[in-house]
């Protein structure tokens, strides 16, 4: 986890210093986890007192001894209850891991939330949303289903040997000392495991993710007449990928066949030394002298005693899957904002912005038209100074990449502008050509797909101008006239003068003509940056 | 769809299947004889039987079930790893036939999209072995203590049945809603992801306009109502779960109180004792077989969704070699545009490609440049355009037409393969490389045989590479869509002058929304 230098400050670590998912998911998890425990061990309690009534009432069926009635039912209550503390266990389980997914969502939205907009813009769409819908679900997993196994590969044990110990302490001896010798082969065993697979890693790890990236890679593939060798590279790769896969799993099961053959070995065992003991061949201390149900009683606990054991090393790909997915949501939300190009002439730049007019600010790609914008909608932590800014008025933005929410048209352009009639909808749109584009069939009411991933740059930008018209607010506007054709970029720029009487707009642009309208125009190569227009 | 068996695979999936009826039989009768001797040599002391099964037996068991559970966890990922290769090669070439590879925007050449597919990818490979296999032994071994019980104690078949109705009743009910509840949290995530997709791409209008926080947290909210509807399902389970586990020790007491009660008694009762244990033994394999059920249906919703990728792939018609047709002239006298779902658009152009000087495609974002392009390449649409006197199909132009797609990509190789040119001499790829001043670079990766991925290459060195196999093409039609697109200016035009001047002898149609473009070049100017 990477920590930033600064201390954390307030009371909400989310707020400030690293994101420390695993952190915040425990906290989020202890409520519930202190729920589960609580089931999980009444279920395994029950579940011993199940086996030691039922022991009891064959025992004694067996011998030929009464089984008093309460012995009968008590098993089956024990049972019944035992069943029902599972069910408990497993809703209070799944419940648990999702508040924390949905609460360790809801912090790295606050996290996202506090990003700067530059930061934003800059991390990969696609991690961000994989990391999103898929990381808080298995960070939860690990700090819930994980945690609590592992808290009872204590606890259950532990619990199994006690009531043992009211039979027979030394068949509980037995188990506890058994555990200890499991221990030492599952650490073994984990090693060579670990080693095995930084080996695999170094000689294959390239092969891992051959079948994703030609999946991810086709249309290349396609372009360049490369899918005959593709294939048969394809398939070469997944097959060596897949004899390595098996070289690990052939010593990674050995990990869980130790717990088989430690639970397995002790009934076995201890059934041999039971029985030796009934026919009093040999005289073991806690196995001889004991009643048939004494002995059928231990032979029920043992295998609860490995369970928990089992229950933990199931959870082992949730605990890789779930460290690793806290990993990637810290790298994610601990990004730190690429450092900005100096850009002198913006930091020297004093301006008074009227209330209303055409604002050009023209000058060279990279010449920091685009940060003047940001900077004026307050999206730059340094720049300008208070009064310059318009961080506290409604901006409405206009680029290529505005926002166009799914549905109709008419839903697109009405979005965040308050409310607006049918009319002065149509109004709007029709003025930018909207209505009349032959790739929007269907007017106002033509869909638009999620994200308006069907509609060009040009669209977007027209919806924005649109929406920008009917919210009455300044307009800031990035290129509002590249990559249009002649037509649409003259409407643009009508609009745009057109809001520009009744309120203030700036624009960003390369366009000569569109610099030429407005009224006061900011060169950013020259020093005495600002020109009124005559 | 179903993954097939691959015929390699057969034997390892009966090897498995043998080893894991060794394994539950094993594990079950472990229970089971162990209670029957201690009762037996309680009762009778060192009888005839007990003398037969010796103390050996348990042992044998134990150790029986550990080798056995190795076995099928080995033997079963084996088989399941064999057809997972065949099968994903499978997919592979059906996905590659997918029409909509040939349309805008791969949709799988997203993350997210792409993590998706692959976690459907992965459900339909290993349902066979965390449902099938499993569901396979559990029925024999449940068929078998079935038997036993009908013999032993028939009454005892009442609770029994009535249990395993309850299960079944519970089982149809996970299986049904369940999916339901699936199906709603893959819809509800997709439509998460893409609103936060669409929030992401707008940050910085969005933040100007103090509308991130509420689209932010909208997207991550339908995210969560996703976990939502996945809570759901784990509830459903826990219902059968519970259930589940009353199975065993419910039909291990009906067994030894029906047998007390037909008056049984002693050594009568040391088999139904055997039987009851043998319950028991089979309730421990029981527990969590709702992940199974849970297993077959996020395989039929991900066969569902996999089966919509490949359902109107084409047949893989065998492309002609090329070098059989060199076209010098292409030509349509009214083609009609279309966008990659049909649509039409615009009216019908006059088309007349030649060699020797490159045609150039104009016109404002949106109007349809690329898809153009894919049209003449015949990707998108069946039309059939005229080159001297025969016609060449839409498949027969993508056998002849190199496409070089504005947003391709790197794939996860060495250098060699990423420039698909097949067994040119190393001298030839470094040319192609220099042409695109790319050398530098790739010298510095480790050469022609360096293993890259998209990652490591910035977007203009990305689309050099792209340039770089448009270079080393032999086919006779070259389609270059924006090649100067994340290039700065003149150095976009070193490069393009460079391979223009390459590429002289073909035909050659160049998409771009720059003015400046060689003199020679006829220009066709698109309106949307």
């Amino acid at each position: 986890m990477k920590k930033r230098s600064a201390p954390a400050q307030g009371p909400d670590p989310a707020a400030s210093g690293a994101f420390q998912a695993r952190a915040a998911a425990a906290r989020l998890a202890k409520p519930g986890l202190r729920g589960l425990l609580v089931w999980q061990i009444a279920r395994t309690a029950l579940r011993l007192g199940f086996a030691a009534a039922a022991a009891m009432a064959v025992g004694r069926l067996v011998i030929g001894e009464p089984v008093y009635p309460w012995l009968v039912t008590a098993a089956i209550v024990l049972l019944a209850a035992s069943c029902l503390a599972g069910l408990a266990a497993d809703t209070v389980q799944a419940s648990a891991e999702n508040v924390v997914s949905s609460g360790l969502r809801e912090l790295a939205g606050k996290r996202l939330d506090e990003m700067p907009a530059r930061l934003l813009q800059s991390l990969p769409v696609g991690s961000v949303i994989v990391s999103m819908q898929r990381h808080p679900e298995q960070a939860a997993a690990l700090v819930v289903g994980h945690r609590a196994a592992t808290i009872m590969m204590a606890a259950g044990p532990l619990l199994a040997a006690a009531v043992l110990c009211f039979v027979s302490w030394q068949a509980a001896l037995l188990l506890v000392g058994l555990t200890p010798v499991m221990i030492l082969f599952f650490a073994l065993v984990g090693n060579a495991i670990r080693r095995r697979a930084d080996a695999q890693e170094r000689a294959f790890g390239r092969l891992a993710g051959q079948f994703a990236d030609r999946i991810r890679t086709l249309p290349t593939i396609l372009a360049n007449h490369a899918m005959v060798g593709e294939e048969a590279k394809l398939a070469r790769r997944l097959e060596d990928y897949a004899a390595s896969t098996i070289g690990l799993l052939r010593i990674a099961f050995v990990n869980a066949g130790i717990i088989d053959f430690f639970a397995s070995l002790s009934i076995a065992i201890l059934a041999v030394f039971l029985g030796l003991g009934h026919l009093k061949l040999a005289t073991i201390p806690g196995f001889s002298s004991l009643t048939l149900w004494q002995s059928l009683f231990i032979l029920m606990i043992a295998p609860e005693y490995f369970a928990p054991f089992r229950r933990f090393s199931e959870q082992y790909h949730a605990k890789a899957e779930g460290q690793a997915a806290a990993a990637a949501l810290d790298r994610l939300l601990d990004s730190e904002p690429i450092a900005a190009t100096a850009l002198p002439v913006l930091d020297h730049l004093a301006l008074s912005l009227p209330a209303q007019g055409l604002v050009a600010v023209v000058g060279p790609s990279g010449s920091g038209k685009s940060t003047l914008l940001r900077r004026l909608a307050g999206l730059e932590q340094r720049g300008l100074s208070a009064a310059d800014r318009l961080a506290d008025e409604e901006i409405a933005w206009v680029s290529t990449d505005s926002f166009v929410p799914e549905g109709t048209l008419a839903e697109a352009v009405a979005w965040n502008a308050g409310a607006v009639t049918r009319d002065r909808l149509e109004d709007a749109a029709s003025a930018i050509g909207l209505l009349d584009d032959m790739l929007l069939p269907g007017g106002l009411d033509a869909r638009l797909d999620k994200g308006g991933a069907n509609l060009s740059g040009g669209q977007r930008l027209r919806i924005a101008i649109a929406r920008a018209q009917l919210s009455g607010r300044t307009v800031l506007a990035d290129e509002p006239t590249a990559k249009l054709d002649r037509e649409t970029a003259e409407a643009v720029r009508r609009m745009l003068l057109a809001i520009s009487r009744s309120r203030l707009v700036v624009v960003a642009t390369h366009d000569r003509d569109l610099a030429a309208a407005a009224d006061i125009t900011v060169d950013l190569t020259r020093n005495d940056a600002i020109e009124a227009a005559a | 769809m179903r993954t097939a068996l691959q015929p390699s695979s057969r034997n390892s999936w009966r090897l498995a299947a043998a080893f894991a009826f060794a394994a539950l039989f094993c594990a079950i009768l472990l229970g089971g004889v162990s209670a029957w001797l201690l009762g037996s040599v309680a009762i009778a002391g060192l009888s005839a039987a007990a003398l037969t099964f010796n103390f050996h037996m348990p042992a044998l068991f134990a150790i029986g079930r550990t080798a056995a559970r190795y076995g099928e966890r080995l033997t079963g990922h084996k088989a399941a790893l064999a057809d997972q290769v065949g099968h994903r090669v499978e997919l592979f070439a059906a996905m590659a036939a997918a029409p909509a590879v040939r349309r805008a925007g791969w949709q799988l050449g997203d993350d997210a999209r792409l993590a998706d597919y692959l976690d459907d990818v992965e459900d339909l490979d290993y349902a066979r072995l965390r449902a099938g296999l499993p569901a396979l032994t559990l029925v024999c071994a449940l068929a078998i203590l079935i038997a036993g019980s009908a013999i032993l104690a028939p009454l005892s078949l009442l609770p029994i049945i009535l249990l395993l109705l309850a299960t079944l009743f519970a089982g149809n009910r996970v299986a049904k809603a369940g999916a339901m509840a699936w199906e709603r949290a893959r819809s509800l995530r997709r439509g998460g992801a893409s609103r936060l997709g669409a929030t992401m791409a707008s940050a910085v209008p969005l933040k100007a306009e103090h509308a991130w926080s509420r689209e932010c947290a909208e997207a991550l909210a339908a995210l969560s109502r996703a976990d939502g509807a996945l809570l759901e399902l784990r509830r459903l389970q826990a219902g059968l779960d519970m259930i589940g586990a009353a199975l065993g020790p419910v039909a291990g007491i009906s067994v030894m109180a029906v047998a007390w009660h037909a008056g049984r008694q002693g050594t009568e009762l040391l088999l139904p004792m055997l039987l009851a244990f043998s319950w028991l033994a089979f309730g421990e394999a029981v527990n969590g077989a709702s992940r199974m059920l849970v297993a077959v249906l996020r395989r039929n919703a991900a066969g569902a969704e996999i089966g919509q990728w490949t359902r109107d792939a084409s047949a893989g018609r065998p492309e002609p070699a090329p070098g059989e047709v060199e076209p010098r002239l292409l030509r349509h006298g009214a083609l009609q545009r279309r966008a990659p779902d049909g649509r039409a658009i615009g009216r019908p152009i006059s088309l007349l490609l030649g060699g020797g000087h490159p045609t150039v495609l104009v016109g404002a974002s949106g109007s349809g440049k690329t898809s153009l392009l894919k049209q003449i390449a015949g990707w998108i649409g069946e039309d059939a355009l005229a080159a001297g006197d025969r016609i060449l199909s839409a498949g027969e132009r993508r056998a002849l037409s190199s496409l070089v797609l504005h947003d391709a990509v790197i794939l996860e190789d060495t250098v060699r393969a990423n420039l698909f040119a097949g067994d040119a001499p190393d001298a030839a790829l470094w040319r192609a490389l220099e042409a695109v001043e790319m050398d530098g670079r790739i010298c510095e990766a480790g050469g022609l045989d360096a293993w890259v991925r998209q990652d490591r290459f910035s977007l203009g060195e990305v689309q050099r590479i792209n340039l770089a196999r448009a270079w080393l093409s032999s086919r006779p039609l070259v389609l270059l869509d924006e090649p100067t697109e994340h290039l700065d200016d003149a150095q976009g035009e070193r490069i393009l002058e460079r391979l223009l001047a390459h590429l002289r002898d073909r035909i050659v149609v160049v998409s771009t929304h720059r003015a400046a473009m060689p003199g020679d070049a006829r220009t066709i100017e698109l309106q949307p």
